[in-house]
């Protein structure tokens, strides 16, 4: 098959990488990929993954469309950033494809997206969320109070899911608004990640000092404070644990973190933006990898993946994606009692090495298992299959309602039962 | 009771899907019923089935006690007695899938189009009460494409009793339309390779003049002037029974067709046996080798070895005609067997 | 040209309607063209399915096809690059009939927008056809008053005129037509007894209901007229329909506010029948002009009953009034050949 896929290429993108790694799956598969690069016009000029693929700037529209027309399947790639998604969005219109949805709180996205169409960006608001959401939606004062007021109340999801023919998920935990708005198919599988080099067991520390490591922008909802606040409490820790923190960090936040951890006396260590070699290095030397969230928005975590990939034990709050993983292949901290359940995990973590040996391997092998970019790439092309198969009898009844429109109908009297009532037998035919 | 046939059609192209339910008609009011003929619209294109297909879902025939549908997509109606007698597949979808003969490409679209024709197919064939088909041909399908069983029930001709033999002349009549796939030029042929002064006759209407005046140009240049008699026109049913009531025997020979076809079927009625081929399709489930007509291969070399076989060997080709004549019997060909089975 | 009729169909029903499309497609062809009817089932109970049948109807794709001629809602909905509406009906109960409150729709925000997915359909349909004709110049009015379309009149011919040749002048009043309330056969009944001696009247037609029929044999039980008065009432054949007017001395047809000329009184004055009507029978009194080709009085028994009596009491003004009934009718010139070809323009 013949597969354009919209997607950020850029090396920052971590949605790029798993972009790359299905790419290669696909090809493998005897698919032809030819990549769209959606990230924004000022982006364009940075360094990208290796896709082995065709490239197109999603703003080379005569080029796009060339390929959109020979195409058998389109993908696009969302995820919560606008500077790296927009060219998705650009494009989603004209041609709807499978979704796969990495962030089921899309509420950046659509902030981006909403700068230069506040009046159609509030219709869609009051469409999902009722008459009051549109005034409350654009007041935010500052990022933390905009995701803790909207990510339960409007996280913007079943607008992206409206858009594309067919949905693919990471996890579940998020999947019912998918399923309300998404017209097609719904599926959830599993993330396919890999690590970027051959994944490291975990080798004996050369000291008694225990590493341990948060990777990603550094957000509240990763939960720093509360790892800096657990290790503050422990005198055993507090002398032998080394924090490190690898990922975008704003000035504002390097001096908060700092002033606490000198206050609890940790030994904090930032590291900001690194290159891909620096963490691997990072990953490959810690002994134990702290992934928390909360609130968390993400379908799933590429970076717990990565964590358990690189056989490392990982710990993790215990929410939505996390709580899908294997009880026994990592370690759950319940978020209400957030510091002093870390501060027990740490402390027997580092106590047993056996523990930290088993755990990683056990981690490891299940996130081999599960993540597979191959299986991952079979059920893209079955969710395509099924997508195709639901398209016909979309497209009827959008014609339908169009000619009902037309008239003054409204949607109600196309939903009324007996206009929709002998159209059932469309429904046993489309794999929901 | 108060009965509905529902069809499609293309508006001002008659023929054999429209003859079964017009048949119908008139035998079951024959038999006291009152009967709504309904005829609608359709249009094979991939992109249009489904609104069509959505619009014979909001068709109301409630005022029936019974809807009998034929030909796609008035199985689609619904009805708490929905019977079908299923003559064929939208078949670009189907058997034609994998064929020269799709018209579209075997695209991730049109693979969607077929996945859910298939599917809705599926749920429409078993709301019936019972399906019955044409041939053995549909039912297989019906039974390989959408899981579903169904009797066969063959479709009888209007007024058999006007078919009859008074005779056997020296002549092959073939009476059907002239149009390529019912492969009239490979009797002529055959016939030029024949040793017995057996002949040919052909008559029909056809589309248009293109295939009639290939034969004409074909029988002229195997010098069989003296030989073939063509009348490219509609024959009269008067003129159809008279043919068959003289002739030797009768010749159908379609490239694969579903049905066996009425040709078959009449000439049968008129005691005659039938010359036709192993790769014309719903025939052979009426002409065996050798019982009521002769299957050949389809070269014009084993259609001459044939042709001179029913001239020479009179008594056997007058015998096989009343075997033809009692295989009708066998089958149950009849209008009786068809009502006694709709009306069940 | 291959012409393609389409109209409405209730299973199992067949009416005027009918007849006249089945007409239509024999003189289409009469005229040198292909001609078929398209019949597509229409339910309008309950008034929530309307959507339904109308969104079918737009649904259907034609091929080969080179001109459609469409009758009634929904039928006229259907797509054709060179579609003709002859108007017999609209959904009237969207219109005219709910101002009247005979209809179907609801009352309130779902009736109204049932009447305005109607109404915008119908004026699409109207807008993208070639040429659009209506049955009657009610019709005509009706589209004016709630379409604001303007169309043509054009006025179905009799089916058959052939038959309604060579009759003699007959000693009964023949008054044909389905049989109810609003065709009022039973007001002649009412008139019979106040008219005179050798007047004699023939009441033929199909009943709509049983209740029809009983209440008009009930009338002539009471009015005691022995003999006088002779009901058929059942659907009749056509040669005997055809037979009852020629053999007539006069043709009565009294409905109520009639949209049309109505067939009974074209075949009448087709016959060279003088004619009987009623001030308030509507379309009617285009063919029945008082003193001229026959009368018209008050509905009223006894006004009635003068005019029933006069028919046999100056039987040759009867007859004067019969052939300029005849003339007027060929005056309109309303035949099929023509009507063809106004449709297929």
């Amino acid at each position: 098959m013949k597969i354009v896929m919209f997607t950020p290429a850029v090396q920052v993108s971590a949605i790029g990488r798993m972009a790359c790694l299905l790419t290669a799956a696909l090809q493998a598969a005897g698919h032809t990929i030819s990549i769209v690069r959606a990230e924004t016009e000022q982006m364009l000029h940075e360094t990208t993954h290796d896709f082995g693929a065709e490239l197109v700037a999603w703003t080379e529209v005569a080029r796009v469309r060339g390929l959109l027309a020979a195409a058998d399947l389109v993908v696009h790639q969302i995820g919560d950033n606008y500077q790296l998604h927009q060219g998705c969005l650009e494009w989603l219109n004209e041609a709807p494809g499978i979704i796969c949805l990495h962030d089921y709180f899309v509420g950046h996205l659509f902030c981006g997206w909403a700068q230069h169409r506040r009046e159609e960006a509030c219709t869609i608001l009051e469409k999902w969320y009722g008459p009051n959401a549109a005034a409350s939606f654009f007041q935010h004062p500052d990022s933390e109070s905009f995701i803790e007021e909207t990510h339960r109340s409007a996280p913007m999801t079943e607008w992206i899911c409206a858009m594309g023919s067919a949905v693919i998920t990471h996890s579940s935990w998020g999947i019912a608004r998918v399923m309300d708005a998404c017209p097609g198919p719904v599926r959830v599988v599993a993330l396919p990640y890999s690590a970027p080099a051959a994944p490291v067991r975990h080798a004996a520390s050369r000291d008694d000092m225990l590493r341990v490591l948060t990777v990603g922008h550094v957000n509240p909802n990763k939960r720093v404070a509360s790892v800096i606040r657990a290790i503050g409490g422990s005198e055993t820790l507090r002398a032998m644990t080394v924090y490190r923190l690898v990922g975008a960090i704003a000035p504002a936040v390097v001096v908060a973190l700092s002033t606490l951890a000198r206050n609890s006396q940790v030994n904090l260590l930032i590291s900001d933006q690194v290159e891909a070699p620096t963490l691997i290095r990072a990953l490959d030397e810690a002994d134990v990898v702290i992934c928390l969230r909360l609130p968390s928005l993400e379908a799933a975590s590429a970076s717990a993946i990565e964590a358990l990939l690189y056989g490392k034990p990982v710990i993790v709050t215990d929410t939505n994606f996390y709580s899908e993983i294997p009880d026994d292949c990592v370690i759950k901290i319940n978020p209400e009692d957030e510091v002093g359940a870390l501060q027990r995990a740490l402390a027997q973590l580092h106590a047993d090495p056996v523990l930290r040996a088993t755990l990683g391997e056990r981690g490891q092998r299940w996130a081999q298992a599960t993540f597979s970019a191959d299986k991952y790439a079979a059920q893209l092309v079955a969710v395509g299959a099924d997508a195709a198969r639901a398209r016909p009898v979309q497209q009827a009844m959008n014609a339908l309602a169009r000619t009902l429109g037309s008239w003054g109908g409204s949607s109600d009297m196309l939903g009324g039962a007996h206009t929709l009532g002998p159209l059932a037998l469309f429904n046993n035919s489309n794999p929901d | 009771m108060k009965i509905a046939l529902c069809s499609t059609f293309v508006p001002f192209l008659f023929g054999g899907a429209r003859n079964i339910v017009d048949w119908l008609q008139t035998m079951l009011e024959q038999e006291g019923h009152h009967v709504e003929r309904i005829y609608l619209p359709e249009n094979d294109s991939p992109d249009l089935l489904f609104q069509q297909m959505a619009a014979f879902r909001w068709i109301d025939l409630s005022a029936a006690d019974r809807v009998i549908c034929f030909r796609p997509q008035s199985h689609l109606i619904q009805h708490p007695h929905k019977i079908l007698w299923f003559i064929h597949h939208v078949r670009v979808f189907y058997d034609l899938y994998d064929s020269p003969y799709r018209g579209f490409p075997d695209d991730a679209k049109h693979r969607g189009i077929r996945d859910a024709l298939v599917a809705a197919d599926n749920v429409a064939l078993r709301e019936a009460k019972h399906v019955f088909t044409n041939s053995r041909v549909v039912s297989a399908r019906l039974s390989k494409y959408n899981q579903v069983d169904s009797e066969v029930l063959y479709p009888p001709v209007f007024q058999a009793e006007r078919f009859h033999c008074r005779g056997h002349s020296d002549e092959i009549v073939y009476v059907c339309r002239l149009e390529h796939h019912k492969r009239q030029h490979l009797l002529i042929e055959a016939l030029a390779l024949t040793t017995t002064p057996v002949r040919v006759r052909l008559c029909g209407s056809s589309a248009g003049p293109h295939y009639p005046n290939e034969l004409n140009e074909l029988i002229t240049r195997l010098k069989l002037q003296q030989r073939v008699s063509m009348e490219n026109r509609w024959v009269t049913e008067e003129e159809k029974v008279d043919y068959l009531a003289d002739c030797l025997a009768a010749a159908y020979l379609p490239l694969d067709e579903d049905s066996y076809g009425y040709p078959s079927v009449e000439a049968s009625h008129a005691s005659k046996a039938i010359l036709t081929t192993t790769d014309s399709g719903g025939v052979l489930e009426l002409v065996s080798d050798g019982i009521n007509g002769y299957v050949a291969d389809p070269t014009p070399a084993a259609l001459a070895a044939a042709l001179d076989k029913l001239y020479r060997e009179r008594a056997t080709t007058i015998a096989m005609g009343a075997r033809a004549r009692a295989r009708l019997d066998e089958l149950n060909i009849s209008w009786s067997h068809v009502l006694e089975r709709l009306l069940a | 040209m291959k012409v393609l009729i389409v109209n409405n169909m209730a299973p199992f029903v067949w009416g005027g309607a009918e007849e006249l499309a089945v007409n239509l497609e024999k003189n289409i062809i009469a005229a040198g063209h292909q001609a078929e009817v398209l019949r597509l089932p229409f339910q309008w109970e309950p008034a929530a399915r309307i959507p339904s049948q109308m969104l079918m109807v737009r649904a259907m794709e034609l091929i080969n096809v080179d001109h459609v001629v469409a009758l009634k809602f929904p039928a006229y909905l259907i797509r054709h690059p060179k579609k003709t509406l002859w108007l017999l009906h609209q959904y009237r109960q969207a219109y005219d009939l709910f101002d009247s409150a005979h209809t179907n729709l609801p009352f309130g925000a779902e009736g109204e927008q049932l009447r305005n997915v109607i109404r915008n359909a119908d004026n699409e349909s109207l807008r993208e056809s070639r040429h659009v004709f209506t049955n009657s110049e009610v019709t005509r009015q009706r589209l004016v008053k709630y379409n604001g379309f303007d169309a043509e009149v054009l006025l179905p011919p009799v089916n058959d005129p052939a038959l309604f040749a060579g009759g003699q002048m007959g000693d009964y009043i023949f008054a044909g037509g389905r049989i109810n309330n609003m065709k009022r056969q039973a007001l002649l009944v009412e008139a019979m007894r106040h008219a005179g001696p050798n007047t004699r009247l023939l009441i033929a037609g199909p009943p709509d209901s049983p209740g029809d029929a009983a209440e008009l044999q009930a009338a002539v039980e009471r009015a005691d007229l022995g003999d006088r008065v002779r009901l058929d009432l059942r659907f009749l054949p056509r040669e005997t329909y055809a037979e009852y007017v020629r053999g007539a001395a006069a043709v009565a047809y009294l409905p109520f506010d009639e949209d049309s000329l109505g067939y009974v009184t074209m075949e009448a004055a087709l016959a060279g029948k003088a004619l009987i009507t009623t001030s308030d029978s509507g379309g009617i009194l285009g063919l029945v002009k008082q003193h001229e080709t026959g009368w018209v009085v008050e509905p009223d028994a006894k006004a009635l009953a003068d005019a029933m009596s006069a028919v046999f009491a100056q039987p040759r003004k009867t007859a004067d009034y019969g052939q300029a009934a005849r003339a007027l009718w060929l005056h309109l010139g309303i035949n099929w050949p023509a009507t063809v070809e106004r449709l297929l323009r």
